[in-house]
């Protein structure tokens, strides 16, 4: 029997008996099974995975499935879910979004299989739109993307728990990622959409209702600061240096989106030039871009659409396809940092509406 | 104080399958090669092939790329060159990384 079907086989019982539930305790029967990302969890008692999965939809079947997660092929039921949401932390209050997140990565287009397959050091990426950030408390304002907020760590930390554990995303057999990255640990943040000059992200994607999540799969967040212009272009200018690098995957496959978190004041600065969300996104298209040779002479495999392929050396060539790949937000609060977040490339972002 | 607690993996999906166990011996000599799209991985294969072939008294039958949907090696192989492989040979060699 090899290592993967001796895991496999100890995680096939529905419940594990503990002789307590002390942080070594839990630690030794996550080691024994290869789970965990390395922090203290919470037991995952009865009690609290029905606390949790009464956090959300109260009409639901537990058992139903909301996805089903490669490599491992292991089904993400509610009450699976709710069992890494309990360990994660989560107040069940927030359950429904990671319900919402699970349901965005069993989704084709986003690509799970191939976002824990690759070297590439992707990670799902949460973002949460609407009445929700404010009703269940996500920070959308100071360190959006950091540490100190309940919600925002523990909604991230449970979508890597699932991975790791329904879908077998474990370093090595499950995820092939050389070098992997912070965000692997928790990768959650808000739209602050009270300090955006602009409608609610989800809104202009055509998804109306109150609160919505998008996942991304991407690069950790690539700053870009510009503390002084009252300029928008001069400010944006930042944004596609960031972009036109030929580090990031967008580089060689044109089909990639780029998520673009601009801070409140770098919004207002746009919209007092009259610029939309669509206006940001197609100056970006437009400015941030080299010259074909220059791909050409970083790559020998290039996944690009046909128009870009038939360019000349010398036509600027843009970080992706086409500007509807630049997905703008704003998140953040006070300062003049924004920043770009690249895709894996193969992947498509997912927004849901937040299920009721 | 004792404590039972709930699995956090679950249930394999229906369907879903897991490695098949190492044959214990390379009675079929019929080898395909699936190439996954990777840099230098159809030259990397068929020679591994070849040399396998050579050693066990087989033969490449099938050289294949994954299809029109398989293009780049993040997307998957056209369930069509699964099944012709899976019918013309009995051992293939795939997967080539970075």
């Amino acid at each position: 029997m090899g290592e993967n079907a001796h895991v496999e086989e100890l995680a096939r019982e529905p419940t594990h008996d503990l002789e307590n539930e002390s942080p070594e305790a839990l630690y030794a029967f996550l080691e024994e099974r290869q789970w965990g990302d390395g922090l203290p969890v919470v037991a995952p008692t009865g009690d609290r995975v029905e606390e949790m999965l009464a956090g959300g939809d109260p009409g639901a079947d537990p058992d139903e499935v909301l996805a089903v997660l490669p490599p491992r092929g292991g089904a993400a039921t509610r009450r699976t879910v709710a069992v890494n949401a309990v360990m994660a932390g989560c107040p069940p209050e927030v359950f429904p979004v990671v319900v919402t997140a699970v349901r965005a990565l069993g989704q084709q287009r986003l690509n799970l299989r191939g976002v824990n397959a690759t070297t590439h050091p992707v990670a799902p990426l949460v973002i949460v739109h609407g009445e929700v950030v404010a009703e269940m408390g996500f920070n959308a304002e100071v360190g959006a993307f950091g540490p100190g907020n309940r919600a925002n760590a523990t909604v991230g930390r449970a979508v890597r728990l699932v991975l790791l554990h329904v879908a077998g995303a474990r370093p090595g057999p499950g995820d092939a990622a050389t070098q992997g990255q912070p965000s692997k640990y928790a990768y959650c943040t808000a739209e602050n959409a009270a300090a955006s000059p602009w409608g609610p992200y989800h809104h202009d994607l055509g998804v109306d209702a109150p609160s919505a999540v998008t996942v991304h799969c991407g690069e950790n967040p690539h700053n870009f600061h510009d503390m002084e212009s009252d300029d928008v272009e001069r400010i944006l200018a930042k944004a596609a240096s960031a972009m036109t690098t030929f580090g990031v995957n967008n580089a060689c496959i044109s089909s990639g989106e780029w998520f673009v978190g601009l801070c409140p004041e770098h919004a207002a600065t746009a919209a007092a030039a009259g610029w939309s969300r669509d206006d940001v996104a197609e100056h970006l298209f437009a400015t941030a871009r080299r010259p074909a040779r220059e791909f050409r002479a970083q790559f020998d495999l290039l996944a690009w659409a046909p128009w870009m392929r038939d360019a000349a050396d010398d036509d600027l060539l843009p970080m992706t396809e086409e500007a509807g790949n630049i997905r703008v937000f704003v998140t953040g609060g006070a300062g003049r940092h924004s920043c770009v977040i690249p895709s894996w490339g193969m992947t498509r972002s997912v927004t849901l509406a937040l299920e009721a | 104080m004792s404590a039972r607690i709930l699995d956090p993996a679950g249930p394999l999906a229906e369907g879903a399958v897991q490695l098949a166990p190492a044959a214990p011996a390379l009675v079929d000599g019929r080898i395909g090669v699936l190439d996954n799209a990777k840099p230098n991985a159809r030259l990397l294969l068929e020679t591994a092939a070849a040399g396998l072939a050579e050693r066990i008294g087989g033969e490449v039958v099938r050289v294949t790329d994954k299809g029109a949907a398989g293009f780049n090696a993040a997307t998957a192989c056209e369930p069509q060159v699964l099944e012709g492989l899976s019918k013309e040979v009995r051992i293939v060699l795939t997967g080539s990384a970075d």
